[in-house]
Parts: structure tokens; sequence; C-alpha cells
């Protein structure tokens, strides 16, 4: 566990001189959530983008050639992986509970937006299940190809997004019993989602650890 | 003899290059020079060593330990200075000590300091404002600091000035003077070797030519010199590389086979000369 809390600071201190560019990542969807007078409609965006911010660390290591130093350092290349991993996640709950707050704020304050309990649940769930649909694709391929090309694999999960909300708006189809259950129950349903998430994300590591064994520098 | 570095039958083929059955030993307390013309597997068999490429056959053993079972206990005793910079360009000196520190147990922190000061780098410069040769002692001082046994250097005199090259050498010199450091320096600056190391590795288009003390390596050729009338068939067929002016020639003898050519004038070889002549066979520079 050392060796994994020790990459992900190696990572954050990688990313230091952009967090103002992050910041600013983070305030930009604040503008869609008035537009659209919604926190789901917000907070769905900042994960978005956050999830794209993932790059920065390999664009980073990949320009310096720090895969050398990663190479010669004495830690598992699997605690290097789950390292980066918990650096995404902690990105990810920052830009989650910042996108909650602020957001929250701005839609009461200014566009008089009723903001509720129920309200905050669905947005914070959309976000983890968004910022969870770009990360677990886009971080393995980011190992296996590198930024530049591994971007380029970003789109799967949009387009997986898209095809779902089509799928749901233009057929009518009668939902399974068990999914049904799943959607009366809120418990069982937050439950369910975040177990989805957990499960996506360890299988994402189990890829990207792969992948980085079989690499050569 | 304790052999800090130990490798054998080491095998890695790629599409267009293959790495042939390298074999050889650094002895704690030395110094061994890893010598070849570009592209000839020098970087190839370090990062088979430091195991960020994955060998096809063969063993490689640190410290008597396996560089892919004992990887972790390997690497925290191996300092590595690359050809270029390999810490993040906008990290200050004190920040990269603390993201690299972090991974080493017994770090000493006033022995980076005082390094640091004796190399002359500021701890609040950015690691992209320091010139090359600063970079370099950057990731010596680094080594240093955890005690590394066995230092690695992948040509790291290629682009420093002779005075910044004069001093690497004598940081090299000075860190072994001890008898428990091993240095294993890959270069194609070979005149840094004639003075630096006690062994020498050589290898051509992937295969092992020579492994062994420096001075054997030396002294095993030397340079004959005649008059262009003077390069008899017998020359021709010994020489292991011949060059040939308008005025005359060079070639590259065994001293073995020295007593053959007796009458001509003789010198002895250096290691450029070993490596420049083993890559030229009868070219001609008129």
């Amino acid at each position: 566990m050392n060796n994994i809390i020790k990459a992900a600071k190696m990572d954050l201190s990688l990313v230091r001189p952009y967090w103002w560019n992050t910041l600013f990542v983070m305030l930009f969807p604040v503008v869609f959530s008035i537009m659209n007078r919604s926190l789901v409609y917000g907070v769905s965006f900042t994960m978005c983008f956050i999830g794209m911010t993932t790059s920065y660390t390999f664009s980073i290591s990949e320009k310096n050639g720090m895969e050398r130093l990663y190479g010669i350092l004495p830690v598992p290349k699997k605690h290097m992986v789950i390292g980066r991993y918990l650096y995404t996640c902690a990105v990810g709950t920052v830009a989650l509970l910042f996108s909650l707050v602020v957001d929250s704020i701005v839609l009461y304050k200014w566009a008089s937006v009723e903001i509720t309990a129920e309200g905050v649940i669905t947005s914070a769930l959309t976000g983890i299940v968004m910022f969870t649909l770009y990360t677990v694709f886009s971080l393995p391929m980011y190992y296996k190809f590198g930024a530049i090309k591994g971007r380029y694999f970003m789109f799967i999960p949009v387009a997986g997004y898209l095809a779902i909300l089509w799928v749901i708006s233009n057929i009518n189809v009668e939902l399974d019993p068990v999914i049904s259950g799943l959607l009366d129950n809120n418990i069982v349903f937050i439950a369910a989602v975040l177990s989805v998430c957990i499960i996506a994300f360890s299988l994402s590591v189990f890829a990207s650890v792969r992948i980085v064994r079989n690499k050569e520098v | 003899m304790t052999n800090y570095l130990e490798v054998s039958n080491l095998s890695k083929a790629f599409k267009n290059f293959e790495l042939r059955d390298i074999s050889f030993s650094l002895p704690k307390g030395y110094i061994m020079g890893l010598i070849g013309p570009n592209g000839s597997g020098k970087t190839t068999t370090i990062k088979l060593i430091l195991n960020i490429m994955k060998r096809e056959s063969g063993e490689i053993k640190i410290m008597g330990m396996d560089n892919r079972i004992d990887e972790n206990t390997v690497k925290s005793n191996l300092g590595v200075v690359f050809d270029s910079n390999c810490y993040c360009d906008d990290w200050t000196v004190a920040q990269t000590e603390k993201s690299v520190s972090a991974f080493y147990k017994n770090w000493d922190k006033s022995r980076f300091s005082s390094l640091l000061s004796r190399f002359h780098i500021e701890t609040k410069k950015k690691v992209k404002e320091l010139s090359k040769g600063m970079q370099m002692k950057l990731m010596l001082a680094c080594a240093f600091s955890y005690d590394a046994k066995l230092l690695i250097l992948d040509e790291p005199t290629s682009g420093l000035d002779p005075v910044s090259r004069d001093e690497l050498l004598s940081i090299l010199s000075e860190y072994i003077e001890d008898g428990e450091h091993s240095v294993l320096f890959s270069t194609h600056i070979t005149g840094d070797l004639e003075r630096a190391a006690d062994y020498i590795t050589y290898i051509n288009g992937g295969e092992l030519f020579y492994s062994g003390s420096k001075d054997d390596f030396v002294n095993m050729f030397c340079i004959v010199k005649g008059g262009r009338e003077e390069l008899s068939a017998e020359l021709n067929k010994k020489a292991v590389g011949i060059r040939k002016f308008s005025t005359g020639f060079e070639a590259l003898v065994k001293t073995e086979d020295l007593k053959l050519f007796s009458h001509f004038n003789i010198e002895p070889a250096k290691i450029e000369d070993i490596v420049v002549f083993t890559n030229t066979k009868g070219e001609s520079y008129e």
C-alpha cells in the first residue's frame, strides 16, 4: 500500500504545474449547469472533462521519457499502475465534490433552482458513472498505445453511452423484472451502480497491469 | 573475487537485429566499459540488465541475485544514469528528491544535499533549467544518495563538453575507491575508458567481441603502418581491419601475428582504433 501511495503522490507532483488548468476545467461546466438549470448536467460535464485530464500524467511522463525512471525504481510495476489509478480516483473524487458543492451553490443563488438530496445523489451517481466510463477504457489504452494514440479510445465510452441513450429512447422494451426491482429500490440501485463501477475499475486495473508487465521500454 | 554483475548467454531478437549469446561479468570494485558502434546492442544489453526489456534467453545476476526474481531488491542497489534526463523537467531539484527518495529506504538526505553543493546544483532550479551535464550530475547525486552498489551509465558522456566528461570520470573513480562499488559504463567515446575503465566488454553487431581486462584488450592488437606498395597479401589476410590512404595504409593486427610484420612501423592500438578497425575491412580513403 505504501508504494501505491508513493506512486500516486509522484503522479500528483507530475501534474502540479497544471493545477490551474484543471481548476478551469472544473469551473467551465458550471456554465452548462446554469444554462440547463440542472445539477446533473453540471456534474456530468465536470466528470467527463476531468476524465479527459487523466491523460496528463501519461503525456508528461511520455514527454520526459519517465518510463525509464519507473523502470529503475525498486517498486513492482503493479504498484505503479495501481498508484496511477489511485491518483485518478482521488482527482475524480475531488472534482465530484467540487462540482456538487459549487454547482449547487451557483444554481441555488443565481438560477433559483431548488437543490434536493435526491438531486444531489442522482447527480453524484451520474458523475461517477460518467467518470468510470471515461477512465476504465482510456487508462489501459494509454498504457498500451501512449497518451496521443490512446486518446482516440476515449470515444468508445462516448459511443457506448450514446448508443444506450438511443436504445432507451427509441425502443419500447419491457424492462427485465430484475432491472425494474433495482430501479424501484433506491439503496439497492445505488449499491448496484457503485458495484458495477468498482468491478469496471478492477477489470481496468487488471488489464493495465498486464499491459505494463508485457511492455518494453 | 565477488562479481556484482554476471551476464550469461543473454539473447534477444528484434525484427531487424539480434543480440546473441552475450556473456560477461563485472567484479566488485571495478569499472567496466561497454563499447561498440551505434546500434551494436549496448543499450539493449543495459535495458535487459535493468529488466525494462524482456530477455529471450540467458541469465542476469546482480550482486548474486536474479534481476527478475529479486527485481526490487536488485533495483534498490542499482543506480542508473541515462543519456538524457529521466525526471519530469517541470520538477525542481527539491521536488525531484522528494519524489524519488520516497522509494528508497536508505536515502541519505544529508548526502544528497552535500552532493548538490559539491556539484553546484541549486535546489530551487527546475530540472529543465539545468544543463545536460548538471542533469547527469543530478541523476548521479540521486544514485549516490541511496548508496547504489552498482552504477549503470548508458552513454552519459554523449553531448557533454570535455570539462564535464573529465569531471564525471573523476566522480566515478572516486565512487569505486572504497572497493564496494562497481560501474558499468556504456559509451562510444572510447577515450573516456582509456582513463577510467578496468575492464572492457566490446559488443559488435549484436555479438560479443571481447570481454576482459582493458590492458589485455589493448595489448591484443597493434597498429601496423606502411607505404601502399608494402601492403602484402599476407598482411591483408592477417589484418583485423585495414584503412588505405593514397600515401599508405594502417592495419590493425593481432599482437601474436606481429612477428610477421616486424619490419613495418608499429604503434600500440587504442580502444578507438580497435573499434574502428574491427568495423572497417579494407576501407579506402583515397
